[in-house]
């Protein structure tokens, strides 16, 4: 009785039988369907495997407990009192289970995306050892059409937006003084769906005549008529996707309606802001992305043409839906590292972030502007040629909240106490690099340049000057700002410097020549390329080894430090903001007390501001069970 | 002294690859037109944090704050309205050039061409170009030859997914569409041979879709679409011809068609792959251009050939099929 009771318990024992159930499911509902209808084969594997890419996870999911609560409801089942039994993680084990706790799910997040950014970042090693020669050395060209597909594939929807989520979760209920998310099954749920998305990528280099090889961006009709593993990316990005727009909804709903006592709009800390926008961009755009992936699956599975032109379809339909959310998914990857970037650099910097208000609004200004500049992709496209002007001035015009914001940061450190910390040196590093990136963006709004550099090498640099200088830099600084509150332990300052010179160095010498090979001939996404490109590409190749090999000493670091690393103080940056005035980790339930918002949360330098007085009030007892 | 030493960055590397057309020329302008700006910028970025990092170090010890400065609203107006002005400028720059990059010189009259400017129908498809000309009865070409100091117009389709035409030192790039004709100017202004690029993924062989495009003098031009016009005006395309307007030397080797392709097979040695498969040669070369997967050659992926040969005129596939065979013979 009692091993029946634990298969049929949510956890890893159900999470077995229950796949494989859902396997037969889907596979039966296939084969029903087919055998009805008549068509032939009946046992059609292709077919098979894009249902089971849906029904796998669900039943993995439901094994795993995800569903239990809103079934039992939906089922009219007696309410079970909340014990908190799922809330907070007391060993190890309990970051692998459904987990109601920002705190623990941050963390699971960002392992998680940990994971895939190291998997990702092997497959552009394997990458450079290709290009490091021109020929074909090491792999053919679908694998290598598939190495740099699933490397950008998994760093966007695996790493970067995910990490960014994994940092608010942690952080964003601790700063606005909330005791959790709003939504924590939500939260739970929206977590679990990322290893499915990830593996799911993945595993697509299996899939037979391997993993999805269209790049990142996907392009109808190439990726229609691609093998298999294609299909592994479309439904890839809606488990992605699907988590992504339930973080969105849950961080919108909790800011708005948890903030505590004292808390208005004009007194929440720059990343809460961030997250903030970023969430409405995320609930905005993408489904868009959602719907061009299911149309090119539709086109695939059911012989719709929706960007067949023999059929009527549209090609540049794909791109224009395509760019609608990526573009602003660059926002997305971009503002909450902005938001990261404020805080650290008021702390470190000890003054009030310069221009608060209007570092604010600029975010609502990117927010309002990135929906309106996507077809800068598509200069070169063959889309209405009008288009191409209005497009390139709004796109153009985003250069002025950005450039808001780096002045904005230049001034919060002018004359401050500048404490060069490894979260400080990440910042400093990800406003230099992020300026550089933003820089060679105008030169691609700017369309007759871009008709020139579009698509080349030209494209890679600026696309990495972006994401692995700006957001990137703003992650790992991110990570180690809050590394004392999450882990309760502090890591190791020496380590953490030579991770940032080693990265700073080896990022730079491996992209920014890639400028000058686009400008002068280099296309983008080929595994081979012209023999007077030979030198530099081999030096390109030994750079991003050792940026590759920089990543250990980040690695070694962080878990050295969480297992041995000395004790943290509740406070060791002595900030203001809210996550910093409770222990370190923080309570179960974040605050034993409600605190009280008074003031602003970046008064550096003004004698006697609080940002946040505890007056006593104790939080209710049913909310503190343990 | 960081715009000093962005300035001779962008100076001492040949940034540009050397122009060949008048686009590019304006293209480059552009360049350094933002080039100058963006260094400005950075300078000042730069030095501010260098100056930062320098000066407004905090001691070990030290737990002073700094003052407590909210902002000033004066730099702020500043910082919004000068990068504004600066996008203008560079928008108003950007559109005027795009326009004369695009702008089609009108027919002279009396001109000794029928058609002005030069028309060329680009054809892409997986992984091959083809040059059409219809101003002289639409001879064909697997290169681009053009005359010099002519605006040329590009119309281009394509057959199978996307592609992109590009030619750096043109400094033009135009997607090629299926169900789509696109448009590229171009009025090439220096002799040379130049690199045809795909830079759109396309497939397999997006890395070695690559075509080449010469510039000649008019009078050479003039000659050579000539003698392509009476070679393959009238009666039946060659063998060869089509061998290379159906894209065959996109992906293969074949001697007799001079083409050197490395996607598919070497098509130099199907006597041999025909007996792998245990068949008749004409029979296998028929049948691998109409059903390709019915048989693979060790080491190429299935699939990877396009079935639409199927639909080829009977005539064309039977003259490709002895073309094919004469040749492996020899």
């Amino acid at each position: 009785m009692r091993v029946w009771r634990r298969l049929l318990a949510p956890g890893w024992l159900r999470v077995p039988w229950m796949t494989a159930l859902f396997f037969g499911i889907g596979a039966g509902i296939t084969v029903l369907v087919r055998w009805l209808e008549g068509w032939h084969p009946i046992w059609d594997g292709s077919i098979i495997t894009t249902v089971e890419l849906t029904t796998v996870p669900l039943g993995f999911l439901a094994g795993l407990g995800g569903f239990d609560y809103w079934l039992r409801y939906a089922a009219g089942s007696p309410t079970q009192p909340e014990d908190h039994s799922g809330h907070g993680a007391r060993s190890w084990k309990d970051y692998f289970r459904i987990n109601t706790d920002h705190k623990v799910i941050g963390i699971q997040y960002l392992v998680t995306t940990i994971v895939f950014f190291v998997i990702a970042g092997l497959l552009a090693m394997f990458m450079r050892a290709e290009l490091a020669r021109p020929g074909m050395q090491i792999v053919d060209n679908q694998t290598f059409n598939g190495l740099f597909s699933v490397h950008a594939a998994l760093m966007i929807f695996l790493f970067v937006i995910p990490a960014f989520a994994g940092i608010g979760n942690y952080v964003i209920p601790l700063m606005i003084g909330a005791p959790d998310m709003a939504f924590p099954r939500l939260n739970a749920l929206s977590f679990w769906l990322l290893p499915i998305a990830g593996l799911m990528m993945v595993s697509s280099f299996l899939a037979p005549g391997g993993a999805f090889a269209a790049g990142w961006t996907g392009y109808a009709p190439l990726s229609v008529h691609q093998p298999l593993g294609t299909v592994f990316f479309n439904m890839g990005v809606q488990w992605a996707g699907a988590s992504s727009i339930m973080t969105a909804l849950n961080f919108l709903v909790t800011i708005i309606t948890m903030r505590a006592p004292g808390m208005t709009f004009w007194r929440m800390p720059l990343l809460v802001w961030a997250n903030f926008t970023t969430s409405l961009l995320v609930v905005i755009a993408t489904p868009f992305i959602a719907g061009s992936q299911f149309f090119v699956l539709f086109d695939r599975a059911m012989h719709t043409h929706f960007f067949d032109f023999s059929g009527g379809g549209y090609p540049l339909g794909y791109q224009h839906i395509f760019w609608f959310y990526s573009h602003p998914a660059v926002y997305i990857m971009m503002l909450p590292g902005f938001g990261i970037a404020s805080e650290v650099i008021s702390v470190m910097a000890r003054k009030p972030i310069f221009g608060y208000r209007l570092m604010a609004l600029s975010l609502m200004a990117i927010l309002v502007l990135g929906f309106s500049v996507w077809a800068h992709h598509m200069f070169v496209a063959g889309m209405a040629p009008w288009l191409r002007v209005p497009m390139m001035v709004t796109s153009l015009v985003i250069a002025v909240p950005t450039g808001i914001k780096v002045f904005s940061w230049l001034a919060t450190l002018w004359e401050g106490r500048i404490h060069f910390t490894t979260p400080m040196l990440f910042a400093l590093g990800f406003v230099s690099m992020f300026v550089i990136g933003g820089l060679s963006g105008i030169y691609l709004a700017a369309v007759p340049i871009d008709i020139h550099t579009s698509d080349t090498y030209f494209v890679v640099a600026h696309i990495h000057y972006v994401l692995f200088g700006g957001s990137l830099f703003t992650i790992f600084a991110g990570i180690y700002y809050w590394f004392p509150k999450m882990t309760g332990r502090l890591y190791d300052e020496r380590l953490g410097k030579l991770h940032f010179w080693l990265t700073f160095i080896g990022f730079n010498t491996t992209f920014f020549p890639m400028h000058w090979l686009g400008i002068h001939g280099m296309p983008r996404r080929v595994a081979d390329y012209a023999p007077r490109f030979a030198d530099l590409n081999l030096f390109i190749s030994i750079s991003s080894f050792a940026l590759g090999a920089s990543t250990l000493v980040f690695l070694y670091n962080m878990i050295k430090s969480w297992r041995f690393g000395p004790a943290a103080a509740a406070n060791p940056w002595r900030s203001l903001t809210l996550e910093w005035q409770v222990s370190s980790p923080p309570p179960i339930f974040n605050f034993d007390e409600i605190p009280q918002v008074v003031g602003n949360p970046y008064e550096y330098g003004v004698p006697g501001a609080r940002h946040a007085v505890f007056n006593g009030e104790r939080v209710p007892e049913e909310v503190r069970v343990r | 002294m960081f715009g000093a030493v962005a300035a001779a960055v962008a100076l001492l590397i040949t940034w540009l690859p050397r122009s060949a057309s008048e686009q590019a020329d304006r293209i480059d302008f552009v360049f350094w037109f933002v080039t100058a700006i963006c260094i400005a910028i950075f300078a000042l970025v730069a030095a501010v944090i260098v100056y930062a990092v320098f000066n407004f170090r905090a001691g070990p010890d030290d737990d002073s704050d700094g003052p407590p400065v909210h902002g000033h609203t004066g730099l702020e107006i500043v910082w919004t309205a000068v990068p504004a002005v600066l996008v203008t400028a560079i928008s108003i720059v950007s559109a005027v050039v795009l326009a004369r990059n695009e702008h089609i010189p009108r027919a002279v009259a009396g001109s000794p061409n029928a058609l002005k400017p030069l028309v060329v129908d680009v054809t892409a498809q997986q992984f091959a170009w083809l040059f059409k000309y219809p101003g002289y009865e639409n001879a064909t070409s697997s290169t681009l030859r053009l005359p010099v100091d002519t605006t040329v117009q590009l119309r281009l389709s394509a057959l199978d997914v996307l592609h992109s035409f590009w030619v750096p030192e043109f400094g033009q790039k135009q997607d090629a569409v299926p169900g789509l004709v696109t448009k590229l100017v171009i009025t090439p202004k220096r002799l040379g041979t130049f690199p045809v690029i795909c830079t759109e993924l396309c497939g397999l062989g997006h890395a070695v879709m690559r075509s080449e495009a010469e510039v000649m003098t008019a009078a050479k031009f003039e000659q050579w679409a000539t003698s392509q016009k009476a070679g393959g005006g009238g009666g039946a395309p060659s063998a060869k011809t089509l061998f290379v307007s159906n894209g065959c030397n996109g992906c293969h080797t074949f001697k007799p068609a001079g083409a050197n392709g490395k996607v598919g097979p070497d098509l130099d040695k199907l006597a041999e792959e025909a007996r792998q498969a245990g068949k008749p040669l004409e029979e296998f070369i028929r049948e691998s251009i109409v059903n390709p997967n019915a048989y693979v050659a060790p080491g190429y992926p299935k699939g990877l050939m396009p079935g639409t040969y199927a639909g080829l005129p009977q005539a064309q596939l039977d003259a490709l099929v002895k073309f094919l065979a004469d040749g492996s013979k020899q």
